[in-house]
């Protein structure tokens, strides 16, 4: 076995195991970060690219807030990013749409919106209703469908392209001294006083902090640290188009334009386990969706599709956690890693190395979903 | 409205495709066959009928192959089969639902998507040339050697101009010799085939002799060749297309030596692999053919695949041209009427008697063949690291090393980073050399490495088509 | 580069460029057009270049040409038919139909 030492180890490289570590080696840490063997059960490759605050958060203001202070910070480490690493982000911050169909819909959209104007105490929460006018207005080169009624519109929101995210970070995180360890599964994990000894097939690395954000794999490992962590696998499936001209210019929670000219059509829920293959059913639904809101999207090819599995908790906000068991192993799992990849590399990274926790963490801990259970 | 359901759907209208419809139905099978093309025959047969009957005088010159594929053909049509021209298979269910749509999606009388449900399923789409990525082999006027085999035979077109021939392998010789009987002037053939391999293919002679016949069509044919006059450069390592908007030079090397000859149109072959789509499409387990360097569907004597009710029969499996292929579609078939109840066991392997016995022979050279025109490493794995991996997003050799070389060596994890395989051939051209690149980068064989997983649509199929209602 | 051996006992008129061709029937778009001369079908996504017809079985998607407005449209696979209109594919701009 070849042995390793660390200050931090990582396990996990989707996206949230990648900001961390590169937030972790930006701060000076010796820092080694492990990705299983490739499955194919990767999150994080199967992403929509939102960088996102509107519909999150209903229930818990103190996520709204996390949400909101993620996405100012995005802007500069979008930029900070880019020039270290040399990759586009394609970072686009034009505000983000959640397009009616029906009126139904819309009036289910409306009771949202105005819900979580009033949760959010700081009064930042911004997403307003937008008219069928000044949607098509603000898209004028595709035509709106006849059952659109309007759509809500949060100035936060924006898009990126996930996969040059991913890249980007993992090349910095090397460049900068952090040791990336691929194709290698977490066989076991020891704990003893001051330090964790984690054991894959081949390698044996030891560390004095040990944070797990291994996605579906969150609820194993986790355990093997004193920590009780639930998520679940769903499933969303998605089809993608041949590239045209660039005539969206908003990303909505089920249709993007990318930067290359091509749609990303969604969304779907599916609760089927380890499952990745797309189905015939959910990508009819999809089309036929996306052809009500953009009827002109009928005449493109879809060219290529996948499915995913998010990775929830059971009420899909995030769980920050420090193990009381084994203080120094760390469990983080969050639906919205993409959005909050600012945080995860920045204000976690104090939380973790500085033992600094964040106002309000304790809104993150696994326990409210016991007392979830209990009612 | 009711689904159709068949006992036997056919993916492919090729030999062992006709072949296996020809035998299900002698057994009484309802039979679904699919085919992209709008007549039947495969790439081997291209254009058959049309051939036939409006250029007679050509039919004839294709040969003895072509008189007994004609026979097939009859023998096809007149077997009852439901036979559906112009289809493309955009997605197969787990459970075999087939879901197929017009190749020419512009016409809009049959544009409307077609669903059919089938107990067993038989892949027979043939293959594929390798892909064989130099030095500007993206630009226009350079194509696969097949192409003109294709032009000649579904349009009565030659080449005119500069002609280049470049690689190796069996079909190339086939093209020259065809070319120089349409009359076209060849300006160079450049052959990469090493030397020593046919020391190293002398071993699997003996048996090959037993299937003569191949072997004295190719020695024809390398006669006709080089009596023709045509400047032959043999043992050639590297070639390189060049020209501002096309074509215009290829540039080569035989040992230390660099040569260029002008060129207007340069036919590539560096071997022929099976067609996978679809049988990845369906998640059939896949083994790594070492010695011609492609993957081909696991399946058992009979062509059965990993999958249930799902077989492989033809190039798509192992390639071994027209004649191995047609009788591989019987078998097959007879298998698939066993499971359907229609013979029993012991009939089966009756029936299949002459037929294995004519296999076996036939495949007796194929060992010889495949180790003597074994792809090289360097025109599997490029050595200029500018050159085109993925023509579809334009993802360089450079861009793949560099990529394996920050940890991901898996190919979606590869795909995911930088794009290649993403583009509308969906991996067909870049997938092989992908598998290569990352495996020569971290010394392991292409089989340990995998392939990227590949997903509907098989083919494209627009929005609005997948919207509508069955 | 490539020419005709013999005529074709029917032909269609297509429209390539705004140019009229008369063209035999029964054969792909790829194989006309490359018989009149044309050998550039289209200019990639990612930069621009030219590109043209490859393998003609449709397995490289190189011939991709824009049809009666449709784009991404396999030359090879789609065969002639009368009035159809053919142009050559352009990167994505503009609006999409």
């Amino acid at each position: 076995m070849i042995k390793e030492n660390a200050e931090v180890v990582v396990v996990g490289a989707g996206v949230i195991g990648v900001s961390l570590a590169y937030g972790l080696v930006k701060n000076g840490a010796k820092v080694i970060l492990i990705d299983k063997v490739d499955n194919r059960l990767t999150s994080s490759r199967g992403n929509f690219g939102l960088v996102w605050v509107q519909g999150k958060g209903k229930g818990m203001p103190r996520y709204v807030e996390w949400c909101i202070e993620a996405i100012e910070k995005w802007p500069e480490f979008a930029e900070n990013l880019e020039t270290e690493s040399g990759f586009d982000l394609n970072y686009e911050k034009t505000g983000g749409l959640e397009i009616c169909l029906g009126e139904q819909e819309h009036q289910e959209r409306v009771n949202f919106i105005e819900e979580m104007s009033q949760e959010s105490s700081s009064g930042r929460y911004d997403c307003e209703m937008i008219s069928i006018k000044e949607l098509q207005g603000m898209i004028p080169e595709i035509k709106l469908g006849k059952e659109v009624r309007g759509a809500s519109f949060c100035s936060y929101d924006g898009c990126v392209n996930p996969l040059n995210l991913l890249k980007a970070m993992n090349s910095s995180f090397q460049q900068k001294g952090g040791g990336y360890r691929p194709e290698q599964s977490v066989q076991k994990i020891e704990c003893s006083s001051n330090d964790f000894k984690i054991e894959t097939g081949t390698h044996s690395f030891n560390a004095k902090k040990l944070v797990l954000a291994c996605g579906l794999m969150t609820t194993k490992l986790a355990s093997m640290v004193g920590m009780k962590v639930p998520v679940i696998a769903e499933r969303g499936q998605i089809i993608v188009t041949e590239s045209t001209s660039r005539v969206f210019n908003y990303p909505t929670a089920g249709i993007r334009q990318n930067f290359d000219g091509s749609f990303m059509l969604g969304t779907s829920h599916e609760s089927v386990g380890y499952n990745i293959e797309t189905s015939y059913e959910v990508l009819q639904n999809i089309a036929k969706r996306a052809i009500r809101i953009l009827p002109n999207l009928k005449n493109l090819q879809m060219i290529r599709s996948w499915a995913a599995l998010r990775v929830l908790t059971p009420d899909k906000m995030p769980v920050y956690l420090e193990s009381d068991q084994y203080p120094g192993a760390y469990a983080i799992t969050s639906h919205s890693g993409v959005s909050l990849a600012s945080l995860h590399s920045s204000n976690l990274v104090e939380w973790i190395l500085e033992e600094r926790i964040p106002l309000g963490f304790s809104a993150f801990h696994p326990q409210r979903f016991n007392v979830q259970e209990a009612i | 409205m009711s689904i159709a359901e068949y006992d036997y759907t056919i993916i492919g209208a090729g030999p062992a495709g006709m072949a296996a419809a020809i035998t299900a139905r002698k057994h009484g099978l309802k039979v679904l066959v699919l085919d992209e093309q709008p007549t039947v025959g495969g790439q081997i047969f291209r254009n058959i009928e049309g051939l036939e009957k409006y250029r007679n005088s050509e039919f004839h010159k294709l040969g003895a192959e072509y008189l007994s594929g004609s026979k097939l053909v009859q023998q096809f049509h007149n077997s009852g089969v439901v036979y559906l021209n112009g289809r493309s298979v955009w997605q197969i269910d787990r459970d075999l639902g087939i879901h197929n749509v017009s190749t020419i999606p512009t016409d809009q009388k049959s544009s409307v998507p077609q669903f059919c449900k089938t107990k067993n399923l038989l892949i027979a789409v043939g293959a594929m040339e390798r892909p064989m990525p130099l030095p500007g082999w993206t630009l226009p006027g350079v194509m696969a050697c097949t192409a003109a085999d294709v032009l000649y035979k579904s349009s009565g077109m030659i080449p005119q101009g500069k002609v280049v021939l470049a690689g190796s392998g069996p079909l190339l010789l086939l093209i020259a010799s065809r070319l120089l009987d349409a009359g076209v002037k060849i300006s160079a053939f450049l052959d990469t085939t090493p030397r020593g391999a046919l020391i190293q293919a002398l071993p699997y002679l003996p048996q090959a002799l037993r299937s003569f016949g191949y072997l004295k069509k190719g020695l024809e044919m390398l006669w006709k060749l080089r009596t023709s006059g045509i400047p032959i450069y043999s043992g050639i390592q590297a070639i390189e297309a060049l020209g501002n908007s096309k074509l215009e030079e290829v540039r080569f090397k035989k040992g230390m030596k660099h040569q260029e000859v002008s060129a207007d149109l340069l036919l590539l072959h560096n071997g022929v692999v099976p067609n996978v789509q679809i049988s990845r499409q369906l998640a059939c387990e896949h083994s790594w053919y070492d010695v011609q360097r492609y993957w081909e569907p696991i399946v058992d004597d009979w062509g059965n695949t990993s999958m249930a009710r799902t077989a492989v029969a033809g190039d798509c499996g192992r390639v071994s041209g027209a004649v191995i292929s047609e009788i591989s579609g019987h078998l097959t078939a007879l298998d698939t009427v066993r499971q359907l109840g229609a013979i029993t066991l012991k009939e089966r392997d009756k029936l299949s008697l002459t037929l294995r016995q004519t296999l076996k022979n036939h495949q007796s050279a194929r060992p010889f063949l495949d180790k003597l025109f074994q792809p090289t490493q360097n025109l599997i794995v490029p050595n200029k690291e500018d050159v085109l991996v993925c023509r579809c997003e334009e993802v360089t050799v450079r861009e793949i090393r560099e990529t394996v070389r920050l940890g991901f060596q898996n190919p979606d994890r590869l795909k995911s980073m930088i794009r290649c395989g993403m583009g509308p051939c969906q991996a067909r051209m870049c997938g092989l050399t992908v598998s290569e690149i990352i495996a020569d980068e971290k010394q392991i064989s292409p089989e340990e490495v995998g392939y990227f997983k590949i997903r509907s649509p098989i083919k494209p199929i627009t929005i609005g088509q997948l919207a509508e209602n069955d | 580069m490539f020419k005709k051996q013999y005529e074709s006992h029917e032909t269609v008129t297509i429209i390539f460029e705004g140019k009229s061709l008369d063209v035999g029937i029964g054969q792909t778009v790829a194989a006309a057009l490359l018989g009149e001369g044309h050998l550039i079908f289209r200019y990639t996504r990612v930069s621009g270049k030219p590109r043209a017809a490859y393998c003609l079985m449709g397995v490289c998607f190189e011939c991709l040409l824009e049809i009666n407005g449709q784009r991404n449209q396999q030359g090879c696979m789609i065969p002639v038919s009368d009035g159809m209109k053919i142009k050559r594919q352009m990167p994505p701009k503009g609006k999409i139909q």
